[in-house]
């Protein structure tokens, strides 16, 4: 988990979690792409551990982890770690209200379908960061 | 942990609701204001700038006019923590809800612990530096 970042020369950091290693290569690929250095993590464990080694700006997030909605709290905990940082959650089907709910209470800023293209869900999060969310309402998942 | 002295708006068309919640949230060291409608609380919060959090209802004049009283909260500065509460969520308004940034949505019937526990971790976070925009 070694990065460039530092206090002088910030780099861009971005942590995914998801225990589907292709996804997180194809998340890590479109965040690199964006100049993003990316942290990868395949557990909860793995990404508390990323959580107190970096300064992230953007955290995307499996809504299950090891078990359904285990990813939720872990969003929560970015959202008070890093409180800037854009925290984004991927679920597997289309969200429910209970879904919303937990994304608003949690503190996500937005969920997407995880069948989403990862070029897709980053081009939408970097939009949204830089205030141009009203481009990109039509790849969401609702 | 109690929070002392924080303003909290109460919005809810049904006065019995309001009584509970001015109680409950009394009980716990808030200065509690009350409004019966959308049109009252938007009259409160253009009149009253220091609220620390706002607990609106969703349905009361009209479908979702809720979501009205929290965006003027979310106008003010510093920004109070907005509350949801509702009977009456749906795709539409919990998207809204999401996309407004509502720190909270509580769906009722909500228990009173749950709502407390929220404001008051939510008035509490306000205070931290590293959350101020």
């Amino acid at each position: 988990m070694s990065s460039k970042a530092n206090a002088q020369n910030p780099t861009k950091m971005a942590l995914v979690v998801h225990s589907d290693m292709g996804l997180l290569s194809g998340f890590q690929s479109a965040l690199s792409e964006n100049g993003f250095v990316t942290i990868v993590a395949r557990d909860l464990a793995t990404a508390l551990l990323a959580i107190t080694h970096h300064f992230f700006d953007v955290a995307i997030v499996s809504s299950r982890l090891g078990e359904g909605g285990d990813g939720w709290p872990l969003a929560g905990v970015l959202h008070l770690v890093f409180p800037r940082a854009f925290v984004a959650v991927l679920s597997p089907s289309e969200p429910d209200v209970l879904t919303l709910q937990s994304a608003i209470n949690y503190g996500v800023r937005e969920v997407f379908l995880q069948s989403h293209p990862p070029q897709e869900v980053v081009g939408t999060v970097l939009a949204q960061m830089s205030g141009s969310s009203e481009k990109t309402r039509g790849r969401r998942v609702q | 942990m109690p929070v002392k002295r924080s303003v909290l708006l109460l919005v809810d068309d049904e006065t019995s609701i309001l009584q509970t919640m001015r109680r409950l949230f009394e009980d716990e060291g808030y200065e509690v204001a009350t409004a019966e409608g959308s049109s009252e609380a938007l009259d409160y919060l253009k009149a009253n700038t220091k609220v620390d959090a706002v607990i609106t209802d969703l349905n009361m004049e009209a479908e979702d006019i809720g979501l009205e009283v929290a965006r003027a909260a979310q106008k003010l500065k510093p920004k109070p923590a907005v509350v949801i509460c509702t009977g009456y969520a749906n795709l539409r308004n919990s998207r809204s809800a999401l996309d407004m940034g509502v720190d909270y949505l509580a769906l009722k019937p909500v228990e009173p612990t749950e709502l407390i526990g929220a404001i008051n971790r939510l008035v509490l976070r306000r205070r931290d530096p590293r959350t101020k925009p």
